[in-house]
């Protein structure tokens, strides 16, 4: 296949312009969240809340972002949380052992990057539906996790470790660095790079995408790699956050991670979408349960309000797209 | 096909049973409890071991896969009531909904106490629990104190819904209802989960400048919420509750003021008891409930041992143990 061929199969112009119309109507939404919350409350638009929400968001971006990519290939990948889960336990436990926290960086990477190999493996090469491959993974990893845990907590890390989730650089919590690195990194791979829009190409039409010569199975492991190692970064962020890690703490990651992506207006039909979306899903979603806070609405309603905006904002975005089309 | 398989597989299962009862020499007793996540289960299965040890009797325990997972504590419970053991300790892993499978475990005659949470149905020889309520109003209590009776308190709900976080937050409003000083600020869900729980934290730290106290409803989110207390230099004192081991670590270094006990061990080691005695014929008590332990920085030494080195209570121990 030549190069030719590639190129027509690379979203049209249109396509592209068309995300950015539905990133700027997402991020118009944040700010009316906003306005309404600062008209609602004295205390949000300070500065030291709009810091603390960029770092809450940073959690569910960094887990997202790897995601954003599976599902523009119209996969998904159920098993982030339980990857966090294990990651961070295993990460946990090399730091203690060696008392080295690099060590303990690259296990949780290495870790987190595996288990998201094993998903593509057995989405490319078994032919397994992502949707039942990663699921399954997901049981295997709580397995895991559960019996290397057996019940017990890892706490207390080095000073140094927790810089990375808990300390600043000129005023600027650290996390919301890496929010940045990685957020314009994400942008850039999926706009302005080859593999990135053959990753677009593969959602778009896999069949297409094949025989004009896209290595679709490599892209597809590239993709769940990168989504299982940004998972294993979640994980650092974690325990140095929160200065410990517990078997159960994926569970309460993966449905926010997943609804991020949909509410960034990425498609699970695949080949739609944008990680910068992905950012605005997840500050979304973190703006709401800030204002929640602050306003203290009663821990009754607060799941309602979330999946209500949750399906308000995907409701939109249908309507939207549909328009412009 | 399954089926197949299935009919092939029950004369194998029918022969393992046998073989295992043959082969036992002092009473099994299968142990049931809600998941392997929460370092509580753990306690109540160490101390289940520990008195079957001393009796010369064995455990067999029994855990959903899928953490409180209803299907497959019914399943197990299926499983158990063929396979038969001498008597169950069981703890449901929803109180309302495991009433059919107690009834099962009734059908088949197999003696049964309840620990932990207290099924609503079924018929049970012995219940041993600890009292989230007065957990709750002990531990909340004692903080007031600590501040003295005044100050401004935040509380951090667990599961919405679920039966400990009800009866912990109705203790922790009922405290802070007999101390006029004390304002509540606002009480946020932090669903059991420290992530959770650091992040109402910090936002509601943005709302109130001055918060003094904190009433969490487990101890996992207590340090959540002393991690973002640190994160932002402030001080208030916080409680929790379970006792665990971090817990236990937090009061010793004076990060944490207290944790209420919710006493695992002793619930896993008095439930294993009183069925053995059951099945000895010695006498049982019918109903313990175990006095709330407020863990400080006065009394945790105790609680500083590891779980394996501990000692069950005795039977005599045991009915002081319980408040009624």
């Amino acid at each position: 296949m030549t190069d030719i061929s590639k190129e027509a199969m690379m979203p049209p112009r249109s396509f592209l312009s068309q995300d950015a119309v539905q990133v700027f109507y997402r991020l118009l939404a944040a700010l009316l969240i906003c306005a309404v919350l600062a008209v609602l409350s004295d205390s949000f638009l300070s500065l030291g809340n709009i810091l603390n929400v960029l770092r809450q968001a940073s959690l569910t971006f960094f887990i997202a972002s790897g995601l954003t990519l599976v599902v523009l290939t119209a996969g998904l990948d159920l098993s982030v949380g339980a990857n966090v889960a294990l990651s961070a336990c295993i990460a946990g436990t090399v730091i203690h052992k060696t008392g080295s926290p690099a060590l303990g960086i690259l296990t949780g990477l290495a870790c987190g990057g595996l288990v998201g190999l094993l998903n593509g493996i057995m989405v490319t090469a078994l032919r397994i539906p992502s949707f039942i491959a990663t699921y399954g993974m997901l049981w295997v990893l709580n397995g895991l996790t559960y019996w290397y845990m057996a019940g017990e907590t890892l706490h207390g890390f080095p000073a140094g470790f927790r810089q990375i989730g808990s300390g600043y650089l000129f005023g600027l919590p650290i996390p919301v660095y890496l929010l940045l690195v990685f957020l314009g990194i994400g942008t850039l791979f999926a706009q302005r790079t080859i593999w990135g829009q053959e990753i677009y190409a593969i959602g778009a039409n896999p069949v297409a995408a094949r025989l004009s010569g896209i290595p679709v199975a490599r892209r597809l492991l590239l993709v769940y790699a990168v989504s299982g190692t940004m998972a294993g970064l979640a994980s650092i962020i974690f325990l140095s956050r929160l200065n410990s890690a517990e078997a159960d703490i994926g569970e309460s990651l993966t449905l926010p991670a997943i609804a991020a992506v949909l509410i960034g207006g990425t498609s699970l039909f695949g080949g739609v979408g944008t990680v910068f979306g992905t950012f605005i899903g997840a500050l979304i979603l973190t703006l709401v349960l800030n204002g929640m806070n602050l306003l203290s609405v009663s821990a009754n309603w607060q799941p309602l309000v979330t999946g209500i905006i949750v399906i308000l904002a995907v409701w939109l975005d249908m309507k939207t797209r549909r328009r412009a089309q | 096909m399954t089926r197949k398989l299935g009919y092939l597989a029950l004369p194998l299962l029918m022969a393992a049973t046998l073989t295992t009862e043959a082969r036992a020499d002092g009473e099994t007793i299968a142990v049931f409890t809600k998941n392997q996540t929460n370092p509580f289960f753990q306690t109540v299965r160490v101390g289940a071991d520990n008195m079957a040890k001393t009796l010369n009797a064995k455990t067999l325990q029994y855990i959903p896969t899928k953490p409180d997972s209803i299907p497959e504590q019914l399943s197990q419970i299926e499983d158990v009531v063929v396979k038969k053991p001498s008597a169950i300790v069981f703890t449901p892993v929803d109180y309302k909904a495991m009433v059919p499978g107690v009834e099962k475990i009734n059908e088949a005659k197999i003696p049964v106490v309840n620990i932990t949470d207290r099924s609503a149905g079924g018929k049970f020889l012995s219940f041993v629990g600890a009292d989230d309520y007065s957990l709750g109003l002990e531990t909340a209590r004692f903080l007031l104190k600590t501040l003295g009776g005044k100050g401004n308190i935040v509380i951090i709900e667990g599961v919405k819904g679920s039966l400990t976080n009800v009866d912990r937050v109705r203790g922790f409003n009922d405290a802070l209802k007999e101390t006029p000083g004390a304002k509540l600020l606002a009480s946020q869900p932090g669903n059991y989960q420290r992530l959770q729980a650091l992040q109402v934290m910090e936002n509601l730290m943005q709302s109130n400048s001055q918060i003094d106290g904190v009433l969490a409803a487990n101890d996992a989110m207590a340090v959540g919420a002393i991690e973002a207390l640190d994160g932002a230099n402030r001080k208030a004192q916080v409680i929790g509750i379970n006792g665990t081991k971090e817990a236990i670590d937090a009061i010793k270094s004076g990060k944490l003021l207290a944790s209420g006990d919710y006493n695992g061990f002793a619930q896993g080691c008095l439930g294993t008891m009183m069925a053995i005695r059951s099945l000895r014929n010695q006498p049982v008590i019918n109903e313990i409930v175990l006095k709330p332990t407020v863990i400080t920085k006065d009394n945790y030494q105790p609680f500083d041992v590891p779980l394996e080195q501990r000692t069950c209570p005795t039977f005599e121990d045991a009915g002081k143990l319980g408040a009624k």
